[in-house]
């Protein structure tokens, strides 16, 4: 009895120590990641001598929120209770969690036989999300820093240019399918897809003053009518909120 | 003498995307993610004994999770290589590789490139569109990171006020937002030209066969691999569909 509680009072202490050190040191990592990957766009817009306006970066950046500010909020609080907070600081910097972490972190855990939600099972989340990084920045220095410059450097000009022009409905069309598929909801897949081909094909067309903030309206739009139609959709509560698959 | 004309309307965007500043930002964001690795090994085998956890389990649990990640590693490396032309290594590297994704940078950089009336990747989209696109997404990236890093001690005290939230809105909304924004980036893409339409269709299929075959055969890795491989084929249509 007093043996077990002692074990016990030890757990729960190296446990508070990890849980320190990991939100102090988690969070001081994180916000030099946050610094270091502004820093670079900030010296090009301030030095890089391209003459650009405060207003337009303001602009820009209202734009991108009125389109991503509520995941920017939801996203942190759907994956929280899946990662902990230790994994939650590494998570956001490293990204790419649905599709990599939460697998390697599930792996992990399953070779090890621990529990998800158990302290073991914590434990074996972050080093294996440590592992995953590693392999991570390894392929992407090989293949993305190295192989993709000297391709880069090889592509006929004609491919290259046909590849930028081209990118964004390339990347789009398959990031709509995913989103729809993921988000398993019918009706407000049906609504979203209505709300934007109406601002796409019948607003813009008759207001072109509006292209600048056309993704914020379809965004609202389709958000209060998903909401005001939710009618009695199977209670989502049972399962925990699918986690958007954007970061 | 009159200085250089302003590089403003330059449209060699590989020119200021490859600057040393930002390889070296790049360096600095890989660097800190090994740092924080480094210290969260360490604080991990500090703890490890107290849950009966043994070196062997660390080191089973670190090799799981780097050979899971090789497939999803290597999905992401060819999506990142589709956008080096767009937006050259260094942003790719630290935007779609690490920090952000794919669906949000595009997305992003495409809104605001649209705020300053410019396209991305055609003959409007000049050093500058690119820097504020850079910018918008970066700082765009960023908020994800300040939303962890206010939401996250919240939610271990276990914050009434965050836990109080609608479940169901918490499903509907984001699913929303994502599909309704995703929508609507994708549909302005259409009236463009025909070959965009081609580009968009055939991604768009290309992404649904996967995501049917990965069900139907239960092989997750084309659930992985959907995104990259869309990619490339819808720019290989493009490529044919516009006759270069």
């Amino acid at each position: 009895m007093t043996a077990s509680s002692t074990a016990l009072a030890a757990t729960d202490q190296a446990m508070t120590e990890f849980d320190r050190t990991t939100s102090r040191w988690g969070r001081a990592t994180m916000i030099a990641g946050l610094l270091v990957s502004v820093a670079g766009p900030l010296y090009l817009v301030f030095a890089g001598g391209l003459d650009i306006a405060p207003a337009q970066l303001w602009i820009a950046f209202a734009a991108v929120a009125a389109t991503f500010g509520i995941i920017w909020i939801v996203e942190p609080l759907t994956y929280y209770p899946i990662l902990g907070p230790a994994a939650m600081y590494q998570a956001f910097m490293i990204g790419n969690i649905s599709n990599k972490l939460l697998p390697a972190a599930l792996i992990a855990q399953t070779n090890i036989g621990a529990k998800p939600g158990t302290r073991r099972g914590q434990l074996a989340s972050v080093v294996a999300i440590c592992g995953a990084a590693a392999v991570h920045l390894a392929s992407l220095a090989i293949f993305v820093g190295l192989l993709g410059s000297w391709l880069i450097s090889v592509i006929p000009p004609a491919v290259m240019n046909v590849t930028r022009l081209y990118v964004l409905p390339a990347v789009l069309g398959a990031v709509l399918v995913q989103a729809i598929v993921s988000m398993k909801q019918p009706r407000t897949t049906v609504i979203a897809l209505a709300v934007a081909a109406a601002v796409v094909f019948l607003v813009l067309p008759a207001v072109p003053g509006l292209a600048m903030v056309s993704t914020a309206i379809a965004v609202l739009g389709t958000v209060l009518l998903a909401w005001f139609f939710r009618g009695r959709q199977p209670a989502p509560a049972g399962r925990p909120a699918q986690p958007v698959h954007l970061e | 003498m009159h200085a250089p004309l302003a590089p403003t309307g330059s449209t060699d965007i590989l020119a200021i995307a490859n600057a040393p500043v930002l390889w070296l930002c790049v360096a600095g964001v890989f660097g800190v993610i090994v740092v924080q690795s480094l210290i969260f090994l360490r604080a991990v085998r500090r703890a490890a004994p107290s849950v009966q956890m043994t070196p062997g389990d660390i080191r089973t649990s670190f090799r799981s999770g780097a050979v899971s990640a090789i497939g999803p590693s290597l999905a992401v490396a060819l999506v990142a290589i589709a956008l080096l032309a767009l937006f050259g290594a260094p942003a790719v590297l630290s935007r779609i590789g690490l920090i952000g994704s794919a669906a949000y940078d595009v997305s992003a950089a495409g809104i605001a490139a649209g705020t300053l009336g410019a396209k991305l990747g055609d003959e409007s989209y000049t050093q500058s569109v690119f820097a504020v696109a850079f910018f918008a997404m970066s700082i765009g990236g960023a908020m994800w990171m300040i939303a962890t890093l206010i939401l996250t001690p919240l939610l271990r005290r276990g914050d009434a006020k965050v836990r109080a939230i609608n479940p169901a809105a918490m499903a509907i909304v984001p699913a929303a937002a994502l599909i309704g924004a995703f929508a609507c980036l994708g549909f302005t893409e259409l009236p463009k030209s025909g070959t965009h339409v081609v580009t968009f269709a055939v991604s768009a299929s290309v992404m649904a066969v996967s995501l049917l075959l990965a069900r139907a055969l239960g092989k997750s890795w084309l659930r992985e691999w959907g995104l990259g491989i869309s990619i490339v084929a819808a720019l290989g249509a493009a490529l044919l569909a516009s006759g270069s």
